[in-house]
């Protein structure tokens, strides 16, 4: 039981301190490498509630390829440009931004106090404590964890590989079009600008290249 | 507490293995600063300007390719997990899934999206390409770093009868110019 | 508090201990895969990863043509494919010589996710037309533009194929997938011509807007999820008939979200911002595929979602439609005057286009379903005229599209030039014209619904957008006189048509004044095209299609009355 605390407040504090490198670092390599630590975090909490397949994800998808992803945007870029923090891009996004962020949090605490009365803040049928299990019924007594169970993989995949079916094989026309997609883009042709406009008249041109030409 | 115990096992050895790689390079590495040594070019040529794109943009494709499969893996674990139940089914399920990821991978292949190198620099070395036009010509001498907006666009349709006089030659055109 | 000190508090559960794991295993109910109710996906599917595994093995031996005729002929396949559908929906026990099999009547397949009826088999069809036209015109466009490869054909496929997805869709999830499939395919061909910076930027500007209302769509998903337990539309629609939430907040964010999300697919005002620079910048038989199928493919989706899922919920997004309507109807028109780029005129004419088709969706009857479905199938063909005679009119570069550069086109290519002016009369809904028809029953159809405040909008817009398509007629005709502007702008030169633009010029010619002159036949198709949501017959159960009680979809979830609480 203790272990949960311990976890939680390491992973809690694994997040906070990475998602802090991520805005405060000067080096967007070091910003990119926080966010490792936070994904990495959230992952573990994951595994704690049970989300054994969203820790997976978490860690295959995210920080194994989206961070690397982005790593490699960067070198494209040129690591070695800084940017300097202190210049907003866009009048008021600093302002804008805080006030968003302030407005979310908020939302967040008054989901957290408010929770006693549940029923009226989130209206729906079953709200997100509804478990993923197979005949685990709605018992409000207990933690998503609990009626979930380890076998929340084999939940997802029972789940996965009937009802959803064809979504799931959809998916996979969706990861060839992004192959496609990608190829296409990535190549690069000999020169990228507007395509010079076609001669009206192939004699005239000629002869104004000619001229041109004659004048240098 | 037991459920706890491979992640942190995980964790000792991650940390383990990162500060061990350090370590070996700091003990192993042999040193011998100086300055031609910390120079980009040991040989001697002094760089003109700062790189300043590091990689191709192929690697960013590969990256993108890497995500590509590796969210086609990622559906494999819980058919992994449950492949007993589902059985022939669930195996046909998940080949149909794999056959169209992976037929993406021969298009990648047939396409030479993974060829690096070799392919790239021969089209390099075409100095005198067949389809050289009298802008190109002008623009391989000196004018690198010049953007390509500024070609002047009066030149451009001599590339229209260029064929048409192929045997005056480029480098007359060169000349002229 | 409690729930997290109850995740807190969990015990660490063994890894083998649980007691799911020592429970008997649950016996998988194996979906029942209906082969036929999925051929039209499946051909157009599979012919476009058929096409790419080709043409990367034996790379360069494709003949002229020959990606063109390959997507002609799997586009045909695909729509024969879904005839025998239309025979088995509307009960006809056989099809020509064919005997048709049952189950009669519409019906939903592959564990619920997708549905068969009048009204996806006619999306399917047109989304099928759009993806021929759009080869017909993409064959000479792309060799003449030198980015000629499979490339196109198979984004083509790909993105059609997401379409009848949406058109089919009887699941949110399905449905996001089927819009993730037909725009990120789209968001590529945007950008498919290299050499060209606008299509770039084209390409990336979609991406990223596109990408961010697809964000929108999905979180509206997940709302809609979180209210209803469930992405199901069918089981959406039960639970909601059963039980009338009274704090539906979540519910009704989840529907603005998912709106917005559709609304940009469609180009709705007020999401419309990019497609006047998408549609200019892409390459023009892919602006008239936009236009044409992807706006199918959007409507599809938000009859499916909204009229059929939330069809309890119209009170609700009916006023939101209107509005979108309205403003679509009004900018749409207004501000397509003002262009001089006659891409851009007709990325606005399309806008306006979607106000009216709005308008005969809010009024969310059968009525304002077919006069949408009438509305699609005309507006197909006139946009993608358009955009064809654009295609040619652009010639190499595909940069030709101002206005000055149709100067004196009536005398260099009249025979171009007369289609053209048929296409935009057609669009400003001339009667004798297919776009006349269209109007008149998207008007009829907000009118019968009471909203004649939007009719009458509808009438001003579309007597307001007539001038964009005069001005380009004007242009094209008139403007000789015109001295000095004449001598500065290059006369059009004489365009020599292709074979494969001219005969889908030629096409959408012939659709536009014959289903205006007739539009009974396809009237009456668009009629008994209903949208109807129908759940899947369980496997075990004895109960019919429509009789199976609420619980009837659950194959392994939780029950969907939650009777515990």
């Amino acid at each position: 039981m203790a272990v949960n605390y311990v976890v939680f407040f390491i992973c809690a504090l694994i997040c906070l301190l990475g998602a802090t490198g991520v805005v405060f670092s000067r080096n967007p390599v070091h910003a990119a490498l926080s966010l490792v630590a936070t994904l990495f975090g959230i992952a573990v909490l994951f595994v704690q509630q049970s989300a054994h397949f969203l820790a997976a994800v978490q860690v295959i998808v995210y920080t194994g390829a989206i961070v690397v992803l982005i790593l490699f945007v960067m070198m494209l870029l040129g690591v070695d440009q800084e940017e300097d923090i202190d210049e907003e891009p866009l009048l008021g996004v600093r302002a804008a931004g805080t006030i968003v962020a302030t407005i979310l949090l908020l939302g967040l605490l008054a989901v957290f106090f408010l929770q006693s009365n549940r029923s009226t803040l989130v209206t729906g049928e079953r709200s997100v404590t509804a478990p993923l299990s197979v005949d685990a019924s709605l018992d409000s007594t207990k933690g998503v964890a609990e009626t979930a169970g380890p076998d929340n993989m084999a939940t997802l995949g029972r789940l996965l590989f009937t009802r959803y079916v064809f979504a799931f094989e959809v998916t996979a026309a969706l990861l060839t079009i992004a192959v496609v997609g990608a190829v296409v883009l990535a190549r690069r042709p000999d020169r990228l600008q507007p395509v010079p406009d076609e001669p009206e008249s192939m004699d005239d041109d000629f002869m104004a290249a000619l001229e041109s030409e004659a004048g240098h | 507490m037991s459920s706890y115990l491979p992640v942190l096992v995980l964790f000792v050895l991650a940390v383990a293995f990162g500060l061990l790689s350090l370590l070996v390079s700091i003990t192993l590495s042999p040193k011998a600063r100086s300055q031609a040594k910390e120079a980009p070019y040991e040989c001697g040529i002094v760089p003109g300007r700062e790189a300043p794109e590091r990689f191709p943009v192929k690697f960013f494709l590969v990256a993108m390719i890497f995500i590509v499969f590796d969210i086609e893996i990622i559906f494999f674990f819980p058919w992994a997990v449950v492949f007993r139940e589902l059985g022939g089914y669930g195996l046909a399920v998940i080949g149909i899934f794999a056959a169209l990821v992976f037929e993406s991978f021969v298009y990648l292949i047939g396409n030479g999206a993974l060829e690096w190198g070799p392919r790239q620099r021969q089209r390099r070395a075409e100095i005198v390409s067949p389809d050289r036009t009298l802008t190109s010509t002008i623009r391989r001498v000196g004018a690198e770093g010049r953007p390509a907006a500024l070609e002047p666009a009066a030149l451009a349709p001599a590339a229209h009868h260029a064929p048409g006089h192929g045997d005056h030659g480029h480098g007359d055109h060169g000349a002229a110019a | 508090m409690s729930s997290l000190a109850a995740v807190l508090a969990q015990a660490a559960p063994g890894l083998t201990a649980g007691p799911a794991a020592a429970a008997p295993t649950p016996t998988i109910t194996v979906p029942d895969i209906e082969w036929t109710a999925l051929l039209p996906i499946l051909v157009l599917g599979l012919g476009a990863v058929l096409l790419l595994t080709l043409t990367s093995l034996a790379r360069g031996t494709v003949t002229r043509s020959g990606y063109a005729i390959y997507t002609v002929l799997v586009a045909t396949g695909a729509m024969a494919t879904a005839a025998p559908l239309w025979g088995r929906v509307h009960a006809w026990d056989h099809l020509g010589k064919w005997e048709l099999s049952p189950p009669y009547g519409p019906f939903s397949a592959v564990a619920g996710a997708i549905g068969v009826d009048g009204f996806s088999v006619f999306i399917t069809l047109l989304i099928g037309v759009a993806v021929i036209l759009g080869a017909l015109l993409a064959d000479d466009y792309l060799r003449r533009e030198g980015i000629d490869g499979p490339e196109y054909y198979v984004l083509l496929l790909l993105s059609a194929t997401g379409g009848v997805i949406m058109a089919m869709a009887n699941d949110l999830i399905v449905l996001f997938l089927g819009l993730e499939t037909l725009s990120i395919a789209v968001y590529v061909l945007a950008a498919i011509h290299l050499k060209r910076v606008q299509s770039q930027e084209a390409g990336l500007k979609y991406f990223v807007l596109g990408g961010f209302s697809s964000a929108f769509f999905l979180y509206g998903v997940a709302m809609v999820y979180g209210a209803t337990g469930s992405t199901n539309l069918v089981q959406i629609k039960d639970l909601l008939a059963v039980k009338v939430p009274t704090h539906n907040a979540l519910l009704l964010i989840g529907l603005g979200l998912m709106l917005v999300g559709l609304g940009f697919k469609v180009a709705a005002v007020p999401f419309h911002s990019w497609s006047p620079d998408v549609y200019d910048g892409a390459p023009s038989p892919v602006a008239a595929f936009m236009a044409s199928g992807v706006k199918a493919a959007g409507f599809a989706g938000l009859t499916r979602a909204f009229l059929l899922g939330f069809g309890q919920f119209a009170s609700d997004w009916q006023p939101v439609l209107y509005f979108l309507a309205a403003a679509s109807m009004l900018v749409g028109a207004i501000v397509g005057i003002t262009q001089t780029n006659v891409k851009r005129a007709l990325a606005y004419s399309s806008i306006n286009h979607a106000g009216f088709m709005l308008m005969a969706l809010q009024a969310a009857s059968p009525k304002g379903v077919t006069g949408l479905l009438f509305y699609l199938a005309t507006y197909t063909f006139m946009t993608v005229g358009s955009f064809g005679i654009a295609t040619l009119a652009g010639r190499t570069g595909d940069g030709h599209h101002d206005l000055a550069d149709y100067r004196g086109f009536s005398r260099t290519n009249p025979a171009l030039a007369g289609l053209f002016v048929l296409f935009l009369l057609g669009q400003s809904g001339f009667p004798l014209t297919s776009g006349f028809v269209a109007k008149f029953g998207s008007i009829a159809a907000a009118v019968d619904a009471g909203s004649w405040h939007l009719a009458v909008i509808g009438m001003v817009s579309a007597a307001i957008s007539a001038f964009i398509y005069l001005r380009i007629i004007v242009a094209m005709y008139m403007a000789e006189s015109d001295t000095e502007a004449a001598e500065k702008a290059p006369k059009a030169a004489r365009i020599k048509v292709p074979f494969g633009a001219g005969l889908a010029l030629v096409a959408c010619a012939l659709a536009t004044i014959g289903f205006g002159i007739l539009p009974n036949g396809l009237n009456r198709v668009a009629g008994e095209a209903e949208p109807v949501l129908v759940k899947e017959p369980v496997p075990a159960a004895a109960s019919g299609a429509d009789g199976a009680g609420l619980t009837g979809l659950d194959l392994t979830t939780i029950p969907t009355t939650p009777t515990t609480r």
